[in-house]
């Protein structure tokens, strides 16, 4: 029987726990999430490092992510030939496609050139860096493609049953349930940018018809840092080149024999290379001599560069729309727009889990910095006054993980009647579906009773919603729940002042 | 008609009706078992018992519908949900009664993940054989014809039409617009369709409904009643424990006697109102046999 090797087993394990993890970041039946994917965030190197640059501070949700750099340091880069899921599903998808060649337009420093400047934007402050990241390419991929397409493939199958079997279908249904309850979207949301989000993943798929790990070596920041954290590895892959006899490792490895000399910087540690070796003689050794001449360290022109680049970027990306700003909703505990932007790292996460299907990706709402980051749509859905999930999701912290007592009291925004729109108002026809949904036990919209004529000249008495600002958390069930079609009677707008509501709004707490 | 002239109709006929035939209306008055106790479960049994035990509506084989209302992510001293115990006393008197299979749902306002478990419902129905606590599907609501004097037709739920028993078990609560839910609003958990609409009118498209969507049995949960800030509440300020169960086979008849519980009368309750004019049930408090279980 043909070896597996250990790396083609951690990368399989690897890619099971984060399957499993990603359909666990979801609400199942319980308050908290214990594990969820955003472990991989939390081990993500690239991330660490632009968190520490845009924030400029420390967080411990990435000590994971400082040992992978530390251990990174010691061995090489073995995260992306071991662990890494985008990684491995190239491996896997692509294995059968033959390469042509290699594109030159993508040799040389160019993954340098999309890390470096992305290193200098986080310096001033803004984070691009999860646009970038490759597991949150392949996130974004799954959640706003594939997971919702899958689930409602499943869905509209288990409808289509319905049609054809009637109540007969329940004899299905436990089968069906177990689906649902373990492995489906509870929603099938569709969401912005999904096409957008699966033609990167594709994309770097695609580009496996020129050479194997293309994006790996040629493009990946989240490589590319690894790699030059590799380079002081103590860990060597003996012979350092190809030997003159056989050469065969130009063809077996994946990475890093482009010329006579290994790349250390490229090599993902697969060790296909000594397992395939016919006469036996490649070793992997731990050596004190660590320097290796044929490893890349940034020159003055890539740092010059890169920081002037970094710069233009970080600037040139902030225009906004300010019609778009007054709607610009973000999840709940987040307060600061631009401490969202320097951590956030648009994985996703917090729209795949939320409960309604409240939170989906900007587009140019936030203007270009902000794309993909997530803001709070309450015509679609409303964010659900008991859930925290999406706090606790979150990778970085950039949407805070608070306690359910204080998620309640987060401003997300503040709700304003239109009253052209609004039936008691402009139709004087009594409707209060708003006061009736509105989760604060003192209830931030309330009305009064009056005594008026409606449009026919008959008295009535009409029931005129308004809202309490001081109750009001934002949290958008009213506009949602607006029966009005299209336009909601009643809105949620963003607001600059997002102090927490006082704690006896919410007066059961007193128990 | 107005309400005034419509009460002084009611108000005299009410006198004739009593001088001269109460003896031979006295067997048809309809009966509001109330059983009170700090057992939620036992009063449940007990109120059922007096209008005659479940064997009376669920015969073998039957599959029934109980629909609580499981409208809010809240817990149950908060009072926004029918209390798990009494949903619970419901479904075994109906598998004792025989039941092939209960069905327990309900339309939920807030996630229905969330409202289920929040709610206890899902905990205290756990494990229970040939008992389904299920989500409300999209594909089962079935357009039908009412010709009503608010709603032509609307969409309501195929396993709540095709239940052979269908048992309504709201529970009694405070509403900003109906002024309280019993068991002619809790109806709306069966309804699709964008139900904010309904607001408009309300009152008549409730009777509407009941008057096509007929429930054999009606056990109002007065455990706990919600005086204010309803329908979902919050604040266990707003909460008053009453420690009752109210059940009847007349909708009418148990929302008015549920009213009284909030210092109310049933003429203040317009869907109240609505249906006994429709001839769903009665109303008048002193044409109704209530029954201390």
């Amino acid at each position: 029987m043909k070896k597996i090797p250990s790396a083609r087993i951690a990368q399989l394990l690897f890619l099971v726990l984060f399957l499993v993890l990603f359909i666990q970041t979801e609400y199942r039946g319980k308050d908290e999430i214990s594990l969820a994917v955003n472990s991989f965030f939390r081990a993500d190197p690239l991330v660490l490092i632009n968190y520490v640059l845009a924030a400029k501070s420390f967080t411990w949700l990435l000590l994971p992510a400082l040992l992978m750099l530390a251990f990174t340091i010691l061995l090489g880069r073995f995260f992306c030939g071991w662990i890494c899921p985008l990684g491995t599903i190239i491996d896997l998808v692509t294995a059968k496609i033959t390469k042509t060649a290699p594109i030159r337009a993508l040799k040389g420093n160019l993954k340098y050139w999309l890390l470096f400047p992305l290193l200098f934007a986080s310096l001033f402050n803004v984070n691009l860096a999860g646009i970038f990241d490759p597991i949150a390419i392949l996130i974004r991929a799954l959640t706003f493609f594939f997971y919702p397409l899958f689930g409602d493939a499943v869905r509209q199958g288990w409808v289509g049953l319905y049609r054809i079997m009637g109540d007969s279908r329940d004899y299905l249904t436990p089968g069906y349930a177990l689906l649902r309850d373990h492995l489906l979207p509870y929603r099938e949301t569709f969401y912005p940018l999904a096409f957008t989000s699966a033609l990167l993943f594709c994309l770097i798929l695609f580009l496996e018809r020129y050479e194997q790990r293309n994006w790996c070596r040629n493009l990946c920041p989240l490589g590319a840092l690894l790699g030059i954290a590799g380079k002081f590895s103590l860990f060597k892959r003996l012979p350092t080149r190809l030997c003159s006899d056989c050469r065969d490792c130009a063809v077996i490895c994946p990475t890093s024999f482009d010329s006579e000399i290994l790349q250390k910087q490229d090599c993902i540690l697969c060790m296909d290379c000594l397992l395939k070796c016919s006469s036996a003689r490649v070793k992997f050794r731990l050596t004190g001599q660590p320097r290796d001449d044929a490893a890349y360290l940034p020159g003055r022109r890539m740092i010059l560069g890169s920081l002037v680049s970094g710069f233009a970027l970080s600037r040139v990306v902030r225009f906004r729309s300010p019609s778009l700003q007054e709607r610009l909703l973000r999840p709940p505990g987040v307060t600061d727009e631009r401490l969202f932007l320097e951590k956030c790292v648009r994985c996703g996460e917090c729209m795949k889990v939320c409960l309604r299907s409240a939170l989906y990706p900007a587009i140019h709402q936030a203007g270009a910095e902000g794309i993909f980051t997530p803001l709070l749509i309450p015509r679609l859905g409303y964010c659900e006054y008991n859930c925290t999930l999406c706090g606790q999701v979150c990778p970085t912290s950039a949407i805070p993980s608070l306690p359910p007592n204080e998620k309640k009291r987060t401003v997300i925004g503040k709700a304003v009647f239109d009253k052209n729109h609004c039936l008691p108002y402009a139709k004087k026809i009594n409707c209060i579906v708003c006061e009736e949904h509105c989760p604060i036990p003192q209830k931030a919209i309330r009305s009064e009773r009056m005594e008026e004529r409606d449009l026919s000249g008959k008295r009535v008495l009409l029931i005129k919603p308004y809202v309490v600002d001081e109750l009001c958390n934002g949290c958008g069930i009213c506009e949602n729940v607006c029966p009005l079609e299209g336009k909601s009677g009643i809105e949620i707008f963003a607001v600059k002042d997002k102090t927490p509501l006082r704690a006896s709004a919410l007066v059961h707490l007193k128990r | 008609m107005n309400r005034r002239m419509f009460l002084a109709i009611a108000g005299l006929s009410s006198f004739f009706y009593r001088s001269y035939l109460r003896d031979l209306s006295a067997a048809e008055m309809p009966v509001v078992a109330v059983a009170e106790g700090k057992e939620y479960e036992k009063i449940t049994v007990k109120a059922v018992a007096a209008l005659g035990g479940m064997k009376r509506f669920v015969k073998s084989g039957d599959v029934v519908v109980i629909k609580p209302n499981i409208g809010w992510d809240r817990r149950p001293e908060h009072a926004a949900n029918t209390h798990p115990l009494v949903v619970k006393a419901l479904v075994e008197e109906a598998l004792h009664a025989g039941a092939k299979r209960v069905k327990v749902f309900d339309r939920s306002c807030n996630d229905e993940r969330r409202c289920y478990v929040n709610s206890g419902i899902a905990e205290a129905l756990k494990n229970m054989k040939q008992v389904e606590l299920k989500y409300v599907e999209e594909e089962r609501f079935k357009k039908v014809l009412l010709n009503g004097t608010a709603l032509r037709e609307w969409e309501l739920y195929g396993e709540a039409l095709s239940a052979d028993v269908f048992i309504n078990v709201p529970i009694a609560k405070h509403h900003g617009l109906t002024r309280l839910t019993l068991g002619l609003k809790n109806i709306m958990g069966v309804m699709g369709e964008n139900r904010g609409n309904l607001h408009r009118n309300i009152d008549h498209a409730l009777a509407d409904v009941n008057a096509v969507l007929r429930s054999h049995l009606v056990v109002i949960d007065a455990t706990r009643i919600l005086t204010a800030h309803g329908p979902q509440g919050g604040d266990l300020e707003d909460v008053r424990i009453t420690n009752k169960v109210i059940a009847s086979t007349d909708i009418v008849a148990a929302d008015a006697y549920a009213t009284t519980l909030f210092g109310l009368k049933p003429a203040d309750i317009g869907a109240t109102v609505a249906a006994y004019r429709r001839g769903l049930g009665e109303m008048n408090l002193n044409r109704i046999r209530i029954v201390r279980a």
